[in-house]
């Protein structure tokens, strides 16, 4: 196990290295990208662009360049973004942070919860038409485009039928912090949250039925069966728990790459800022410091949640032993 | 990482409500075949796919034929008739201060079906070309991405060791880079190197459909590379394989006549998954403007152009999201169905 | 992606005449000037919202967007100040933190101020003339400043204050005695009050450091900065230490606190405007909802003309427009109504064909490019004649890339141009990038951009800022990404005319605008771009802002507006 760990934080650190340095080269090799006339301000003279590219330390080789850039980001933590010197990088993510996790995780609650519960509906009433229903519905909802999907339900909560007592208490889009009113931070999330589940739970419904099936035919089902538990006891108690290995571990990966901004044409058109829109602003904008931080937010979460699966996957089933 | 192993057994196994007698003595793709077509849902799926695929290509002629338009060509100041009068294909605001401009919404026949974007062009007509490149992003990248996939698992699971190792954390990297960087940078790179970048007989500039081809291709080989490699892994420890080695038979040919055939069946279950998710990738790539580039068309742009029309000409955004969902929703389906023909019990997992 | 980029590109106004006033349509017929705001209630807050901070630096001498200067003018103060009002008087320059405007000796180059008493920073500190030397030190000594060495070097000594900024003294060039400061020119600038005006020249206390700072310093404003968070939001409250002394140059505001919240896309901000949870919305709405804002809101929309110009520049120096027959001919093809059409309608934006913006000095109308032409007024293209011309210039049959945003309006202007450069023979493909590439990106040469978007909202009311910044020599720099001159245009001939006209302009503006006004003409001959429109801008307001103006200079004046 302590192998095992060693071994992927240095996969972790490989990871972080190598996606840090393509990120920086990438940047530097855009044409037009040089940051110093932008950080010049409207117009500046030639002589105010050569101090700022000074300042910023741009006239250096590319390698001191990106060791400037890695100290400001781990060491000093004062890395400024080139679109606002006034933007402290790290502190705009820790700030934009809870917003993800407020997105990703109510998601993925009300996913767990709608995509079990249909996972089990359609194995009980496997045979009727109610299965397949299900499972159509669930493969539309894996089928739409996030961004669009998110653009209809703004489209109808927000002016269509916004007016009606239906929509009429949705809030303009945004955020309010938890801590700073509780009922207004669920109320802005509502929509975010359904938005993103239907992708996911579809998806997870069909996992878990999937592992369902497979499972009732399995010895220890027909044991439990045959002892007399009542279907439902044999369901809830016995198969779920062993049916849930594919899907938790699945749903581990699936997390990692939301909490780590995988959610941002979700936080655009809702208007939520986190993690995932700053990276898209920062993208657009071509702001290297802020990209290079949640890139390595992203990729840390991504690598992280990956590793944890791998050990809960191995702790669940025994015949796999975590490479 | 763990391996998500697909193992098929060797004994083939009996779909619900098939007999051993309906499969005895033919080949397992001809079993495969026959189950799928039986499967009315995936047959259905697959016809609804072809017919988008049809009408999307038939797009020159609905444009010149049925709404006598061009669609790429900016319309601003035309007029169209309507209910037997000629109005504005584009009308300034009228009522109040008289602010804006605003495109004329359907008209549900022929010409502007379902009206126009704010160039004055034919939202209908733009919706078949949509579909001629989204389609043609979507299948090609996905074929792309699972020839190259499957030719570096097959190294990697074949010859394991460094060559492994090395390919395999390569992936893990392709996996966790940020999509968008890559596409935009590319993007940009792309439209701002005069005549573009060649790569060997394909030239790469804005208005080519190969980028956003095959930067979608190269985001999603490490999603065919990890299934596939553990296919490899496990059909190599198989004693065919073994006694092949024994035999003296060289690397490369055990690689085609053995491991081949049974990899390639994983590859085939995942194909229409794969082009769903390129699809939709595609779509939220062009909607970002990273994607397919003007004059090109896609369902991803003119979702974009609908957005700034959203409130008053809701159909410009709606109709192509439809269509994807349409096309994504019949490749999963039909997915589907290729996985129970080829296995009815495989337990090969796939993500999104 | 959204058009903060446009308060990129903002500055100040100049002589606009038209304010077309509240709840107006934007008629160019009749001046209506808007009713000052005497009084109005105080207190409450004014809640603003805007897509994204400022950009750049926050240091006000450095920062060049009209988000933040919009600001910057009700927390600090200059010697001299546009007037606070809307309409024409706008532009009209009054003493600020100085007793009178004097006229300059020594032929120009000397200019002696006399300072108000009395007047406190929001820190405590009096102002004395040390500050006002120290602020002028700095604005070379912190670097970055944008115009320090364009503007500024006409002081004594900024020449060396260019080379070693670190030990900036202007010694010889600003010499305070007592009260009196006085300032010593290397040459006449007729200019120079405009520039004492603007932001770059409010003062700030000398302990200032001279370093970017990450929120204004202390100034002499009715407000003060509290809150400078770019994810988050903007905030100033009242200045304690302030007692209003000119209700022309620096009244005292209405509101108690004002606040500029950011994060909210446009489509949002319009609907939280719309139901009052915000009171103001920085950038302009969106194409779709201009409908609604016309009619059910049409009480609370206001549209002003703006000195603003949209073209795209060709690139004189290389194929195929670098040939005038062609850059001519693409100039009568174009149908100045399309492109007005794209930008939001007759309403909001007027078609021009040349430089200069309306209502500006130097500005006499002027379109050739029209058909019967004479008029001075653009009305229709002419075909024939673009035709005529293209096939003259034999340059049919070339590439040409035509460069914009993706900005979708800035899209779609591209993309008629696209589709316009076809139907005449050339084969034309867009080539649309980010907006903050899109800019460095049409100004340096070595890209060779052929045809490329751009936009310009003017410094200050003098032809020069557009004639000779845009298109004069002196504005080009090969191979640099900050070379305003798109076009790469020079003309020696008209070149000579500038410099005279801005030579003239010392003693006789009169006649150098009459210079302006010829040279605006010859440079619109030589068709170096081709002029699209002149924008308006729309201010949408919650229903209970009562006192409304617009400046042509500030444009909203937030700090005026009332919320009681």
């Amino acid at each position: 196990m302590l192998a095992f760990v060693v071994r992927r934080i240095i996969g972790l650190v490989v990871v972080l290295f190598a996606i840090t340095v393509l990120v920086f080269l990438i940047f530097f090799s855009t044409p037009g990208i040089d940051p110093s006339a932008r950080l010049a301000g409207r117009n500046p003279s030639p002589a105010t662009v050569a101090a700022v590219k000074h300042e910023f330390g741009l006239d250096r080789p590319l390698p001191v360049r990106y060791a400037l850039m890695m100290k400001r980001l781990f060491i000093s933590r004062d890395l400024v973004s080139y679109g606002n010197q006034a933007l402290l990088v790290v502190p705009a993510i820790w700030a934009a942070a809870p917003v993800t996790f407020s997105l990703v995780i109510g998601a993925a609650v009300l996913w767990f919860v709608m995509s079990i519960l249909l996972g089990l509906i359609a194995v009980t009433f496997k045979g009727t038409v109610a299965d397949p229903i299900i499972m159509i519905l669930a493969l539309i909802g894996i089928s739409m485009p996030v961004f669009w999907l998110g653009e209809v339900v703004n489209l109808i909560t927000q002016d269509r039928l916004h007016d009606t007592f239906l929509f009429s208490w949705v809030p303009p889009l945004g955020y309010t912090p938890l801590t700073e009113d509780p009922w207004q931070w669920f109320l802005h999330l509502i929509f975010p949250w359904i938005t993103l589940s239907i992708l996911y739970i579809g998806f997870y419904a069909r996992v878990l039925r999937a592992d369902l099936l497979e499972n009732e035919s399995a010895d220890y089902v027909r044991t439990a069966r045959a002892k007399g538990l009542s279907p439902k006891r044999v369901l809830l108690k016995h198969m779920l728990r062993n049916s849930l290995i594919t899907f938790v571990s699945l749903a581990g990966l699936d997390l990692g790459v939301l909490i780590g901004g995988g959610a941002l044409l979700t936080e655009v058109v809702f208007g939520l800022p986190g993690v995932g829109r700053l990276t898209y602003n920062a993208l657009l904008s071509l702001d290297l410091p802020v990209i290079m931080a949640t890139v390595i937010y992203g990729a840390f979460f991504i690598t992280i949640m990956s590793a944890v699966i791998d050990i809960v996957y191995a702790r669940l089933d025994p015949r796999i032993r975590p490479t | 990482m763990a391996e998500f192993a697909y193992e098929p057994e060797p004994e083939l196994r009996l779909a619900p409500g098939e007999s051993i007698r309906e499969i005895s003595g033919r080949s397992p793709w001809a079993i495969a075949g026959r189950r799928l077509v039986r499967n009315r849902i995936a047959m259905a799926a697959l016809a609804l796919f072809v017919v988008i695929v049809v009408l999307s290509f038939l797009a020159p002629v609905y444009a010149h034929h049925i709404a006598h338009t061009d669609p790429f060509v900016s319309n601003l100041s035309g007029t169209t008739e309507v209910d037997g009068k000629q109005v504005e294909v584009i009308q300034q605001g009228g009522a109040g201060l008289g602010l804006g401009e605003t495109p004329i919404g359907p008209t549900w026949h022929a010409n502007y079906f379902l009206g126009a974007d704010q160039q004055g062009r034919d939202v209908m007509a733009r919706l078949f070309y949509g579909g001629r490149a989204s389609l043609i992003v979507g299948v090609g990248s996905a074929v792309i991405c699972s020839l190259a996939a499957l030719l570096l698992a097959l190294i990697a699971g074949f010859f394991r060791g460094w060559s492994d190792t090395v390919l395999s954390r390569i992936m893990d990297l392709i996996w966790a880079f940020p999509v968008y960087l890559l596409a935009i940078s590319l993007s940009t790179v792309l439209l701002t190197t005069p005549g573009g970048v060649k790569l060997g007989p394909i030239t790469l500039n804005a208005s080519s459909l190969w980028t956003p081809t095959l930067i979608i291709a190269l985001i999603y080989i490490p999603y065919v590379f990890r299934p596939v490699r553990g296919q490899v892994l496990s059909v190599r420890e198989k004693e065919y394989v073994e006694a092949g080695v024994s035999q003296g038979a060289s690397s490369l040919r055990l690689m085609i006549s053995e491991i081949l055939p049974n990899v390639v069946s994983t590859v085939i279950v995942l194909l229409p998954l794969m082009i769903a998710t390129t699809v939709l990738t595609e779509a939220a790539l062009s909607f970002l403007s990273i994607g397919v580039q003007p004059p090109n068309a896609s369902w991803g742009t003119i979702i974009g152009d609908g957005q700034e029309l959203l409130y008053t000409r809701p159909w410009v955004a709606i109709a192509p999201g439809i269509m994807i969902v349409l096309t994504v929703l019949s490749l999963n389906v039909l997915g589907d169905g290729v996985r129970d023909a080829l296995d009815p019990r495989a337990k090969v997992r796939v993500r999104e | 992606m959204k058009r903060w980029y446009v308060g990129f590109s903002f500055a100040l106004l100049g002589l606009a005449l038209v304010a077309a006033g509240c709840g107006g349509g934007g008629s160019n017929k009749n001046s209506t000037t808007t009713a000052a705001s005497s009084g109005g209630a105080k207190g409450g807050i004014l809640e603003t919202v805007a897509a994204a901070a400022p950009s750049g630096s926050p240091d006000p001498q450095v920062n060049y967007t009209l988000q933040e200067w919009q600001w910057l003018i009700f927390t600090h103060d200059g010697l001299i100040a546009f007037k606070r009002t809307g309409g024409s008087e706008g532009t009209k320059k009054v003493p600020d933190l100085v007793t009178s405007i004097p006229k300059p000796t020594n032929d120009g180059k000397t200019w002696t101020f006399t300072l108000r008493k009395g007047i406190k920073f929001s820190n405590g500190e009096t102002l004395t003339g040390a500050d006002v030397k120290a602020t002028f030190e700095r604005l070379f000594k912190i670097g970055n400043s944008p115009n320090a060495g364009t503007w500024y070097n006409v002081i004594e000594g900024a020449d060396a204050c260019i080379k070693t900024p670190k030990t900036c003294t202007l010694n010889k060039g600003v010499v305070v005695n007592g009260n009196k400061v006085t300032f010593n020119l290397t040459t006449a600038d007729p200019e120079w009050l405009d520039k004492l005006a603007v932001p770059f020249a409010f003062i700030l206390p000398k302990d200032t450091p001279d370093t970017n700072v990450n929120i204004p310093p202390p100034g002499t404003g009715p407000y003060k900065w509290v809150q400078y968070s770019p994810t988050k939001q903007m905030k100033v409250v009242r200045n304690t230490f302030f007692k209003e002394w000119s209700k022309d140059a620096q009244p005292a505001g209405n509101p108690d606190e004002i606040v500029q919240k950011f994060g909210l896309q446009p489509e949002a901000q319009v609907t939280a405007v719309e139901q009052n949870q915000a009171d103001w919305m920085f950038d302009q709405p969106p194409a779709d909802r201009l409908g609604e804002l016309s009619t059910k809101y049409a009480d609370r929309v206001h549209v002003n003309p703006l000195t603003a110009v949209w073209y795209f520049a060709f690139n004189t120096r290389i194929p195929p427009f670098n040939n005038l027959k062609a850059r001519q001919g693409v100039n009568y093809a174009t149908d100045r109504n399309a492109l007005v059409k794209i930008y939001g309608g007759p309403k909001l934006a007027v078609p021009t064909c040349q430089i200069l913006p309306p209502n500006f000095p130097g500005y006499v109308a002027y379109c050739p490019y029209t058909k019967n032409p004479g008029s001075g007024k653009w009305t229709a293209p002419d075909l024939q004649k673009a035709k005529q011309l293209i096939e003259q210039s034999g340059t049919k049959g070339a590439s040409v890339k035509v460069n914009t945003t993706t900005n979708t309006v800035d899209k779609n202007l591209g993309l008629y141009f696209v589709g316009l450069l076809k139907s005449l023979g050339y084969k034309a493909t867009l080539q649309a990038l980010s907006p903050d590439i899109q800019y460095p990106y049409a100004q340096n040469s070595n890209n060779k951009p052929q045809f490329a978007y751009s936009s310009w909202y003017q410094d200050y009311p003098a032809a020069s800022d557009f004639l000779n910044i845009l298109l004069g020599c002196g504005s080009f720099h090969p191979g640099s990404n900050s070379s305003p001159n798109i076009a790469e245009f020079c003309n020696q001939n008209l070149q000579a005319k500038m410099d005279q006209a801005g030579a003239t302009g010392i003693t006789d503006p009169a006649a150098a605008n009459k210079l302006w006004a010829s040279v605006d003409k010859g440079v619109t001959d030589q068709a170096p771009w081709v002029s699209m429109f002149n924008p308006k801008y729309i201010d949408v307001l919650s229903s209970r802002v009562k006192g409304y103006q617009f400046s042509p200079q500030w444009y909203f004046l937030l700090a005026q507006a009332s919320v009681k």
